[in-house]
This record gives structure tokens, C-alpha cells and sequence, in this order.
């Protein structure tokens, strides 16, 4: 083999290997994260000194996630699931970028828009409209991208006539139906979300469903949930977590099995 | 190009905080925005009872009621603007826990409506100058600088303490605590030269505070001669000092937040 052809074979991996890439969404490699849990009761200056003096940490480790790898692909509806406190909210945290990972690296291809909670920064003394944009701008959309989704958004939670109402006149039903509303009508190629299905009265939920399953293939989401017919309904793909490491990866019924298996 | 983008994203966020901020600040008040001038009137009305025609402090100074407004107007500001600033990222601390963003936004959010109501205020300060018979001079341009002075000095304290507060909240009430005694460091009720008559080395440690400087040098440029800056009283060189605590306050102050900022969802 020629030289050339040593370079055209190198080249056309490398060509490869990009395409293959270019269909990765979302790729998480070797991620460890720890907390500093303090030990003492009480905070603040007086505290730090004391410890300080005693020669007392004042803290203990707690190892959250333990070498966690995986990758999400375009389009790929996935599922994560695991018990209370197995580290799946602080896995969607260093997705989100609001956590920094201790060691390993987060790569994204595209504009995640993170849902940890619906409606952060929701103001009740400010109209649902004003309430639309800001929670836009906390996402880190403009003015002009709310203004194309924001009919649509309106229109999702069925709320027209009381958009220049203040928030705090809304019941507490309709505030979740417009917060997750903006949710799964935000433009972003990745959609990240913590249990947020269960919203808004049957008719709604039965219209959620029926979006959820509109989105199969065309839109990478990545959905936590403890319930286990939401993974089997939407899911391509689950990932259940368990003391910090991934025990199980893989089709949802496989999954579901699994995580059902934990309490027998 | 990626910089460009959150660049733009980022001023999106912080015009919509602002907008946001100064909206519900006077909400469910009948005089609403108007209180932003009322207030340090009234504060001035009462400073001005008690210590120009009470105690008769500033006879020797021209214009001593515009000065006096102009001094507690600037000191209003500084106080709103660190007190904001510091308690900011605690208060914020909802959003910083569910989204991700750059965490300076939310101090420099804080602080702008003291930026907007200072404005607005000085707007009735240069109004009651022209009534109070000063002329008109460029060397008002030179409140633009020292203004910015002052902000960046607000700001810079606001960025330092507001991340330490995130860990030790005692900070916040140490500042308080602090800007009380502050007030009777800086020559604000009381004239320079009452100081100096006692102790002229008194009065220059007063005058190495930077609040202290740009509040005679606002003056000076605004109103009147009869006045002492720190480049007056103690040289250049110490007028220089002044503006250096500015400048090294800030810049310690960037550093520091950046480092500790990627924490602040975790501690808060």
C-alpha cells in the first residue's frame, strides 16, 4: 500500500468517525461527581473558625456519581430511572452545566434547554405573558425567538384570555399547564427534563401524551421518572442508576424490569 | 463567534432581570416610581433640619443644601448598590440551583435599579443646583467618571461579598453594620473642615476612602470651590491610592467570583 493510499484510508476514517459524531447528541465519559456534606448543624463565620481551630474538616464526602459514561443519540427519547437519592438529578445537573463534574467531560452537540423544574423564576406579582419571556431569558432565548414560540406556547396551555392576568390570580393548575408548556414547546435540539409529566388535569395529560409521542425520532429528550409506563410508552432507550453507576443500560422493558427488581 | 452568542444571550438576560426588578420594586404602591426621588428627598429634608439648621453644620459652605443633597444622594447610592449586591446571588439562589447561567448577571441585575434610581435622582440634584443659583460648568462632565468610580467600587465590593456570602450569610450583616459606621467616616452631614480644624490627619485617613473622594469630587465639580478633595488635601499621590483601592477591590473581586461562581449551585 502506498502512502497516498495510507492517507486516503486515514482520511476517510477520520470522515467516518465525524458522521458518526455528528449523530451523537449528548456524550457524558467518565463523570464523578462528590458533594462536601457538612457535618456540624450550624453554618456561617463562627462556625468555620471554630472547626478551623479544632482542626475539624467539618464536612464529609458523599460520592454521588461514580464513573457514569454513556451517549445520547439524535432523536434518541431517553429514559433515566433509579431510586430517591440514586444521583439521577445530579446527573441532569452536570448535563445542564449547573454542576461542574469532579472528573470526566459532558460534550453537547447542539442547544440544551434543561427543565430541572418547571417555571424557575416565575414571579406571581408579574402577568403570564411577562412570565413567558422572562422564563425565555432565563433559558437563553431572545426576545424575537419567544416572540415565534410564544402563540404556540399560549395555545399548548389553553390560557389566551388570562395571559395579561397576573400570575398570582391563576390557579395553582394553571400556572404547571403554562410552565410546561414552555417546556415542550422550547426550540432546542436537546430537551432535558425531571419528572414533569404528571401535569394539569386527564384532558391535558391525555394531550401531553399524545405530544410526547409526536416527538418520537424527531427530537433528542432525556426525561427522568420514576414511572415506569412513562419509560415503556416513550422511551427508546433507558438508563437505570443505581448507588451512583449505571446498572443497567438498554431497551426500556429490559430497564423497567430491572428497576422493578430492586425492591424484591 | 460562540462568545458573540452568549454575549448577546447574556445582555438579553440582564435587561429582562432589570426590567423585571424595577417593575415589582414599587408594585402595589399608589405613588409608585415616583418614590425613587421621594425618598432621598425626604431623607435630605430630615438631614437638612437636623444638621444644617439645627446644629448649623456648613455655614462656611456655598449652596450647603444642594451640597448636602448631592452627598447623601451618592451615599444612597453606594448602600443600595452593595447592600443589593451582596444579598443577590443568596436571594437568586432558586435560579442558580435549576438553571445555568453566568452568576454575574444576577449581581449586576441587582444593582441597577440603585443605577437607575441614582440617575434619575441626580437628574433632581442638578435641577435644585441651577435653582440654588450655581452656573452651569463642563467640569459637571467630570460626575460622569466618578459616578462610574463609584459604581465600579458598589460593584466590586458587591461581587467579593456576595460570594463569600453564599457560604458565610454573616457577611451580609457585617456590611450593614458597616455602612452604618461608614456614614459618619464620610464627610457627608458634617463639612471636611470641622475635621480638619481637630485633626488634619484625621481628615486625610478620612479622605483615602474612596467613597470619600468621589463624593468631594462630585461636589467640587458640581457646586462649589469652597471644598476639600483628597487631591487637595493630601497630594496626588494619595488621590491616586484612592482611586487604586477602586481599581485592585474589582479586579480581586472578578477574579475571586470566577472561581468561586462554578460552586455556587452546589453551596448555596
Amino acid at each position: 500500500m502506498s502512502w497516498a493510499e495510507k492517507y486516503l484510508g486515514k482520511v476517510r476514517k477520520e470522515v467516518e468517525k465525524r458522521n458518526e459524531d455528528s449523530k451523537i447528541a449528548v456524550s457524558v465519559q467518565g463523570v464523578y461527581k462528590s458533594f462536601r456534606l457538612p457535618t456540624e448543624k450550624s453554618w456561617g463565620l463562627k462556625q468555620a473558625i471554630f472547626s478551623r481551630l479544632k482542626g475539624i474538616k467539618g464536612y464529609r464526602k458523599q460520592e454521588v456519581l461514580k464513573d457514569i459514561s454513556f451517549e445520547v443519540k439524535k432523536g434518541e427519547f431517553l429514559g433515566i430511572v433509579g431510586r430517591n437519592g440514586s444521583g439521577k438529578s445530579t446527573l441532569l445537573k452536570i448535563l445542564s452545566e449547573i454542576y461542574l463534574p469532579d472528573k470526566g467531560t459532558v460534550s453537547v452537540n447542539g442547544t440544551l434547554v434543561p427543565f430541572i423544574e418547571l417555571g424557575v423564576g416565575f414571579n406571581p406579582e408579574l402577568t403570564g405573558r411577562e412570565n413567558v419571556y422572562l422564563n425565555g431569558a432565563l433559558l437563553g432565548f431572545s426576545n424575537k425567538e419567544m416572540d415565534a414560540m410564544y402563540d404556540e406556547i399560549v395555545k399548548f396551555a389553553e390560557l389566551d384570555q388570562f395571559m395579561d392576568q397576573k400570575l398570582k390570580n391563576y390557579s395553582s393548575g394553571m400556572q404547571v399547564r403554562l410552565a410546561f408548556s414552555i417546556a415542550i414547546r422550547a426550540r432546542g435540539d436537546i430537551l432535558v427534563l425531571d419528572e414533569v409529566l404528571a401535569v394539569g388535569d386527564a384532558a391535558f395529560q391525555e394531550k401531553c401524551n399524545d405530544y410526547f409521542k409526536s416527538l418520537h425520532g424527531n427530537q433528542t429528550v432525556i426525561l427522568v421518572t420514576h414511572s415506569m409506563e412513562n419509560v415503556e410508552k416513550f422511551c427508546d432507550r433507558a438508563i437505570l442508576i443505581e448507588n451512583g453507576k449505571i446498572a443497567c443500560d438498554g431497551k426500556p422493558s429490559k430497564v423497567t424490569k430491572e428497576y422493578l427488581k430492586l425492591w424484591s | 463567534m460562540s462568545f458573540l452568542i452568549s454575549s448577546k444571550k447574556n445582555s438579553i438576560l440582564l435587561k429582562e432581570l432589570v426590567k423585571t426588578d424595577f417593575k415589582l420594586r414599587y408594585q402595589g404602591s399608589v405613588l409608585g416610581y415616583l418614590w425613587a426621588v421621594i425618598k432621598p428627598l425626604l431623607m435630605f429634608a430630615i438631614l437638612y433640619v437636623v444638621f444644617a439648621k439645627v446644629l448649623r453644620f456648613g455655614d462656611d459652605i456655598p449652596h450647603y443644601p444642594v451640597y448636602l443633597l448631592t452627598g447623601t444622594v451618592l451615599w444612597n447610592f453606594f448602600t443600595e448598590c452593595t447592600q443589593q449586591g451582596i444579598h443577590s446571588i443568596e436571594q437568586r439562589g432558586d435560579l442558580i440551583r435549576k438553571i445555568s447561567f453566568p452568576k454575574y448577571i444576577v449581581v449586576v441585575s441587582a444593582t441597577s435599579t440603585a443605577v437607575i434610581n441614582v440617575l434619575i435622582n441626580l437628574f433632581v440634584v442638578i435641577i435644585f443646583t441651577l435653582i440654588n443659583g450655581v452656573a452651569p460648568s463642563f467640569s459637571w462632565l467630570m460626575v460622569i467618571p466618578l459616578l462610574l468610580e463609584l459604581y465600579i467600587f458598589a460593584l466590586g465590593i458587591s461581587l467579593l461579598l456576595s460570594s463569600i456570602n453564599v457560604k458565610y450569610r454573616d457577611v451580609g450583616n457585617i456590611w450593614d453594620v458597616l455602612m452604618q459606621a461608614m456614614f459618619y467616616a464620610v464627610p457627608i452631614i458634617y463639612p471636611l473642615s470641622m475635621v480638619m480644624s481637630t485633626s488634619v490627619v484625621a481628615a486625610k485617613i478620612i479622605m483615602i476612602n474612596p467613597v470619600a473622594q468621589i463624593i468631594q469630587d462630585i461636589r467640587e465639580n458640581l457646586i462649589t470651590n469652597v471644598t476639600t478633595t483628597t487631591w487637595e488635601l493630601s497630594g496626588v499621590a494619595w488621590g491616586l491610592v484612592s482611586v487604586g483601592i477602586v481599581l485592585l477591590v474589582f479586579i480581586i473581586a472578578v477574579l475571586f467570583f470566577k472561581k468561586r461562581s462554578k460552586y455556587f449551585a452546589e453551596e448555596i
